[in-house]
């Protein structure tokens, strides 16, 4: 029967990550073997070189500090552990050594997590592995401090417990014979037969099939490639033995653990898991992946490979699950939304093939003119991670006048069918009719030159909200030169004219008036459906996109959409507030981060959120990423000296 | 020390009336051949073996009251090990349950909440568990003269281990005074002044876990103040 103080460990594991993956069962297991551990202030844990035996450690009470040691003997702080908080776990799996000194920076308790119990639960709890992994990869400021903030009320675990786990456990797929050779061959034969085969290594058997040795592309490139070794000598000379053997039924989740504690990035498999038995197949890290389909790559090759919208939807089903993975891991903002964006392009790239397809199949033949698709607002930035409104445009190639009214017509039924699918996709259509086909979208690249240098003249409150839509253009389908050309128009207008267009752009940057009232607390809506929320996109988000735009429209620097790029580039352009545009990056990244955890809990695009649904640290964090909006828009004000035109 | 005191004159009535010894139970002659070599004065206390102790009654009077539940810990050096525990529950002798101690505690007369062990296999576990530990408790001369009145009712002899009280060593450390007020030595208060979160109060191992951590705490500030290694001898 466990008893009290195993509860009380119980208690306060339960609520950490990986512990809380467990099931109270198996976590009580752990709890009882517990030891604790007292550290007296500036008294060490473990020292660098030491081996891990067989333990980890959780701070239950005070810090831990880790220091690395240069070669001079000096220390280096790399990480303060608080209350809560695992290390010392890395050399456990990776069976090595202690890298850092670990030290009592004031008087602790441990609690010392006996890792032989602790490494057979791993093989049970695929998520405890790809948390322990994942952590493994490192962490920036921001995403330590996001962790704390989530790890209460995490977001919805459903999701992402579901399919891709099942999958660990299943075994892995063998659809191909193993490529093998003797030792005796030749390594350009070797590397032939994988040339031919389409593989990345070769087994080296004895004369009944048991695995001898391999040699992977990595052996060729160090050896052969630099001319270490001759090209016809055998290819015992070069390859790896022994080799790591796992039975042929091994689950994902197994080979996963073998990979992760030898290090290597191939297994053998063979009928009795030994090298004693005949190759059956092989293994990499890179069929790891694939097996386990939750990989973007596999998802985009998929996307191009649907044959309807209606499926197009399921896959972005799937990519919402690969994003709660992501933002559970911290993973960094800009990756997440770099592999999000080009989900969603290929996903409208798609729609444009099923769409032509289906211009062909109706009779309406080929485009009569080159033209470009048009992604705007957060997808023309590359910002969007959940489904949001469909905000598109088409641009087409000047034709003569003669032609021009059935040619758009052409591209006004295209986009209809291309907004479509995307609606069947699950991008809704655009309530404001902010979309290409509306024949106010759909227009030649003359026509758009003048529509521009319009907004660009008559600073009206609607043509500025025109601009912040359509100023963020991208094009995503089609000849690739037009919208180039557009953005020369833009650059060459904003010569040509006065700064007035550029300072109504920064003006319109400050409408969104301070996210915080006098006394510190959030700005709600005071009337309607979201009364008494606090609106995300308008109050915080859109003063950093506005301002960025503007600032980089000012910096004469096209092809940067991405609010956090913009602000890197501008950075670099203006080392004198290079730390301001850093903070407005990173709190731009919090914001989207917060943005698609709340969405995602609620299924939602995450505009609107009660002010109290939020936990402390993540009201924190909101509050502090104010900080940044409110100088940008000082800076904007300054510099455009807006202060004369209020 | 009043439970060092309290044992030599245990230990005088015994030899008087020693022709006990040879009916002794079995369990208590191996326990007095594991003990027969007690550790130096001047051995390391961080190279002992030290076992944490409590035991919840029916009440406060040696003479009637009885032992419901035994908690140990051991302590190796500055670790806690929560696999090592001892943990054992008697039943409710007749007559003393409907006691006031029973709202301290929480134990519930036989309660099918506990597994049940009669007292010679209890003592007989527990002396296999101490061993020649050295026993740690907080006023812990209560809990010892418990065991060995128990000891006794069952045809052996008292407990021979060394006993180390961490009330008097709180008290060593921060003497009573104007600051600091006689009575001001009970687990709670000192747990509040080394900052030890006090759940699971009044469990038998509940206690034993908070009363470890004050044992480690209290080693180091003693340490510090000697400015040299503990050693027994230090101690008493």
């Amino acid at each position: 029967m466990p008893n009290q103080v195993t509860y009380r460990v119980f208690d306060f594991l339960k609520e950490i990550e990986p512990f809380s993956y467990l099931d109270q069962e198996a976590l009580l297991r752990v709890a009882a073997r517990v030891e604790v551990r007292y550290q007296p202030p500036g008294t060490v844990v473990f020292r660098p070189g030491e081996p891990p035996r067989d333990r980890f450690f959780v701070v239950k009470e005070g810090t831990i500090e880790l220091y690395s040691e240069d070669q001079d003997g000096n220390e280096l702080l790399i990480e303060r552990c608080g209350e809560g908080e695992i290390f010392g776990i890395r050399p456990l799996l990776a069976e090595d050594n202690y890298v850092f000194l670990a030290r009592a920076a004031e008087e602790s308790l441990l609690y010392a997590v006996n890792s032989e119990g602790f490494r057979d639960l791993i093989t049970n709890y695929p998520r405890v592995l790809e948390y322990l992994m994942t952590s493994m990869a490192g962490s920036s400021r921001y995403a330590v401090e996001y962790r704390a903030s989530t790890s209460p009320a995490r977001v919805d675990r459903r999701h992402s417990a579901s399919s891709p786990d099942l999958q660990s456990l299943q075994s892995v797929q063998q659809s191909r014979e193993p490529v093998v050779c003797g030792p005796d061959e030749s390594i350009i034969n070797a590397a032939r037969t994988m040339t031919e085969h389409g593989v990345g290594s070769i087994v080296i058997v004895d004369t009944e099939r048991r695995p001898v040795g391999i040699v992977t592309d990595r052996d060729l490139r160090r050896s052969v490639a630099t001319a270490v070794v001759s090209r016809q000598a055998a290819v015992s000379t070069i390859m790896s033995k022994p080799v790591l053997c796992i039975a042929a039924g091994a689950s994902i989740a197994d080979i996963q653990i073998r990979m992760l504690r030898s290090g290597y990035h191939h297994l053998v498999l063979t009928e009795d898991g030994t090298d004693k038995s005949p190759v059956t197949g092989v293994v990499s890290e890179h069929d790891l992946l694939l097996a386990q389909g939750n990989s973007p790559a596999v998802l985009i090759q998929e996307i191009s490979r649907a044959r309807s919208s209606r499926y197009l939807r399921e896959l972005r089903d799937r990519a919402e699950r690969i994003l709660a993975g992501y933002l559970e891991k911290q993973v960094a903002i800009s990756h997440i939304t770099a592999v999000m964006t080009q989900i969603n392009d290929e996903i409208i790239r798609k729609c444009m093939k099923l769409a032509l397809a289906r211009m062909q199949a109706d009779g309406h033949g080929n485009p009569p003119a080159l033209f470009d698709w048009l992604a705007l607002g957060s997808q023309g930035r590359g910002e969007q991670l959940l489904r949001t409104d469909q905000d598109n445009a088409l641009i087409f190639e000047d034709v003569p006048e003669a032609k021009y009214n059935t040619v758009k017509a052409y591209f006004l039924k295209l986009a209809d069918f291309v907004t479509e699918f995307l609606n069947d996709a699950g991008y809704q259509y655009c309530d404001g009719d902010m979309m290409a086909s509306n024949p106010k979208w759909c227009l030649s690249v003359s026509k758009w030159k003048e529509q521009f240098s319009h907004w660009m003249h008559e600073n009206t409150a609607e043509n500025m909200l025109n601009t912040s839509i359509f100023f963020d253009y991208r094009g995503v389908w089609g000849d690739g030169s037009l919208p180039d050309k557009l953005t020369t128009h833009i650059f060459d207008e904003m010569a040509s004219q006065s700064t007035r267009f550029q300072a109504s752009l920064a003006q319109a940057a400050l409408q969104n008036p301070s996210p915080l009232t006098f006394f510190r607390n959030f700005v709600v809506e005071r009337s309607g459906e979201h009364k008494d929320q606090f609106d995300l996109k308008a109050r915080a988000m859109r003063p950093l996109t506005d301002a960025a735009r503007v600032l980089i429209l000012q910096a004469r620097k096209g092809n940067v959409n991405n609010t956090f790029r913009r602000y890197e580039a501008l950075a670099e352009i203006e080392p004198q507030n290079a730390d301001l545009y850093r903070e407005a990056a990173e709190a731009y990244e919090v914001l989207i981060r917060l943005r698609a955890d709340i969405g995602l809990k609620r299924g939602d695009s995450g505009r609107f959120i009660k002010p109290e649904e939020l936990s402390q640290v993540q009201r924190l964090l909101l509050r502090n990423s104010f900080n940044p909006v409110k100088e940008i828009q000082q800076l904007l004000e300054i510099r455009f000296q807006l202060n004369f035109l209020r | 020390m009043e439970g060092k005191e309290w044992f030599s004159k245990l230990r005088n009535k015994l030899s008087g009336s020693d022709g006990s010894a040879a009916q002794w139970p079995d369990w208590y002659c191996h326990y007095r051949q594991r003990t027969a070599n007690p550790p130096a004065p001047l051995s390391a206390v961080s190279s002992l073996s030290i076992v944490v102790l409590d035991a919840e009654t029916t009440g406060l009077d040696v003479r009637v009251d009885r032992i419901l539940c035994l908690g140990a810990l051991r302590v190796h050096g500055n670790s806690i090990s929560l696999g090592e525990k001892f943990e054992a529950y008697l039943p409710t002798p007749p007559g003393c349950d409907a006691k006031p101690a029973v709202s301290i505690h929480g134990i519930i007369p036989n309660s099918h909440r506990y597994s049940y062990v009669e007292e010679p296999k209890l003592l007989a576990d527990l002396l296999e568990y101490l061993g020649d530990s050295i026993i740690v408790g907080h006023h812990i001369g209560f809990d010892i003269e418990m065991i060995n009145r128990s000891l006794l009712r069952n045809g052996a002899a008292p407990l021979v281990n060394r006993v180390i009280d961490t009330g008097i060593l709180a008290k060593r450390l921060r003497p009573s005074g104007y600051w600091t007020p006689e009575n001001d030595y009970s687990l709670d208060a000192l747990a509040r002044r080394y900052r030890i979160p006090l759940s699971d109060r009044h469990t038998a191992l509940g206690d034993c876990y908070i009363t470890a951590v004050l044992w480690l705490k209290l080693l180091t500030r003693l340490t510090v103040k000697l400015g040299r290694e503990l050693r027994l001898e230090d101690l008493e």
